[in-house]
C-alpha cells in the first residue's frame, strides 16, 4: 500500500504472530514482539504525521514571532508612559497660555475702556502702555502653535503603529465594548445633545438660525426633518 | 434701544472669561445690573430667590446644562416668562430645533460678537 506509508514488507512476519497468539495463550515476549512489529510496520506514517505537526507548529512559532514583534514596534509603554503624558501636558499648557493670553487681553481693554479721557497725554500713556500688553499676549499664538504641533507628532505616531498593525494581523474592528462610565457619558450626550463645537461650514450659520426664529423657511440650513420643521412652525 | 437696561441679567457659563467677556459686551450695550451663575443648577436657584429680566445661558456645562436648564425654567410657573437666550458652540440643526421647542426665545452660535448679542436681545423685546 504505497499511499498509506505502512511499511508493508514485514506484513507475513506480522500475520504469523497474529496466528500464533490467536492459537494458544500468548507469552508476553509474543505480545511484546508483535508490538514492536507493529510499531515499526507503522514508523513512516508515524515519521510523515510527526513533519506536517512540526511543520504547523513552526508556522505557530513563527506567527506568534512575528505578533510579538509587531507588538513591540507598537511601542505601547512608551506611548503609555511617555507620549500621551507629555501629548495631555502640552494641551494643559495649551489651555493656561490661552487663558492667561485672554485674561491679560481683557485686562487691558478693561483698563482702556475705563481710562481717564480728560488729560489727552494720560490717556495716551494708558492707550500707549496696555496696547503693548495686548501684543506681548498675543505672543502666546507661536509657543502654543508648537505645542500643538507636538501633540499632532504623537497623533500621528500612533495612527501609524495602530494602522500598521491593524493591516499586518488584518485586525478587524469588534462592536464596541464600553464601560458603565463611558455608557453613561454617552447616555447624557445624547439626552442632552452635546456635540461640542462644530467645525468650519458643520453646523448651522447664524443667518439660517435667525431664518428659524423668525419664520422665514427659504434660508439654507442643514437637513432636518419634516416632522421637525412643522414642529417649528405649529 | 428702549429694553429696560436697569434690568437684572444672568449670564450663564461654566468659563469665567465668557462671563466676563459677555458681561463686557453687556456693560458697552447699557446693562449694568449683570450676574453671573457656573451652570444650570446654580442658575436656578438664583432664578429661584431673586427675579431677572433675562437670561443669557451656555449649553454645554455641569452638572445642569443649559439645556436643562432652559426646559426647568419653562416648566416652572413662577420663572416661565423669563426671556431665554441660548448662547453656545452647539451648533448643529437639532440643538437649534430642540431649543426652539422647548421654548427659548433667540439662540446665538459662538463665536459671536457685541452687535449680534444686542440685535438678538432687540429682538426678544420685540424690538
Amino acid at each position: 500500500m504505497p499511499g498509506n506509508h505502512i511499511d508493508v514488507s514485514r506484513a507475513d512476519e506480522l500475520i504469523g504472530f497474529i496466528t500464533k497468539i490467536r492459537d494458544g495463550d500468548p507469552t508476553l515476549v509474543e505480545v511484546m514482539g508483535m508490538a514492536e512489529l507493529l510499531a515499526s510496520t507503522l514508523q513512516p506514517y508515524f515519521k510523515r504525521l510527526d513533519t506536517a505537526i512540526y511543520g504547523e507548529f513552526r508556522q505557530i512559532a513563527q506567527y506568534i514571532e512575528k505578533t510579538k514583534s509587531e507588538i513591540g514596534s507598537l511601542q505601547a509603554n512608551d506611548m503609555s508612559e511617555k507620549r500621551i503624558p507629555e501629548a495631555g501636558m502640552e494641551l494643559d499648557a495649551v489651555v493656561k497660555a490661552t487663558e492667561s493670553a485672554t485674561d491679560q487681553i481683557m485686562e487691558s481693554a478693561e483698563t482702556i475702556m475705563a481710562a481717564d479721557t480728560t488729560s489727552i497725554d494720560g490717556y495716551q500713556e494708558v492707550i500707549n502702555g496696555e496696547v503693548m500688553k495686548i501684543f506681548e499676549a498675543c505672543s502666546f499664538q507661536d509657543i502654543t502653535g508648537q505645542r500643538i504641533t507636538k501633540v499632532v507628532e504623537t497623533l500621528n505616531f500612533i495612527d501609524d503603529r495602530l494602522s500598521k498593525f491593524a493591516s499586518t494581523f488584518g485586525v478587524e474592528d469588534n462592536e464596541v465594548r464600553l464601560s458603565d462610565e463611558e455608557k453613561a457619558r454617552e447616555a447624557r450626550k445624547q439626552e442632552q445633545i452635546l456635540h461640542g463645537p462644530q467645525m468650519d461650514g458643520e453646523g448651522v450659520a447664524q443667518n439660517d438660525i435667525d431664518a428659524m426664529f423668525s419664520g422665514d423657511d427659504t434660508a439654507e440650513s442643514a437637513p432636518v426633518s419634516q416632522d421637525d420643521i412643522d414642529a417649528l412652525f405649529h | 434701544m428702549s429694553v429696560d437696561l436697569t434690568m437684572p441679567v444672568l449670564v450663564v457659563d461654566d468659563y469665567k472669561t465668557m462671563i466676563r467677556i459677555i458681561r463686557n459686551l453687556l456693560k458697552q450695550i447699557g446693562f449694568n445690573n449683570v450676574d453671573d451663575a457656573a451652570d444650570g443648577s446654580e442658575a436656578l436657584t438664583k432664578m429661584r430667590s431673586r427675579g431677572y429680566g433675562l437670561v443669557i445661558s451656555d449649553w454645554n456645562m455641569e452638572p445642569m446644562t443649559g439645556y436643562e436648564l432652559l426646559k426647568e425654567v419653562r416648566g416652572d410657573e413662577s420663572l416661565r416668562r423669563t426671556p431665554f437666550i441660548m448662547v453656545t458652540a452647539e451648533s448643529k440643526t437639532e440643538n437649534v430645533i430642540a431649543a426652539k421647542k422647548a421654548g427659548v426665545n433667540n439662540y446665538i452660535v459662538k463665536p459671536f460678537n457685541a452687535a449680534t448679542l444686542k440685535s438678538k436681545i432687540g429682538t426678544v423685546f420685540g424690538e
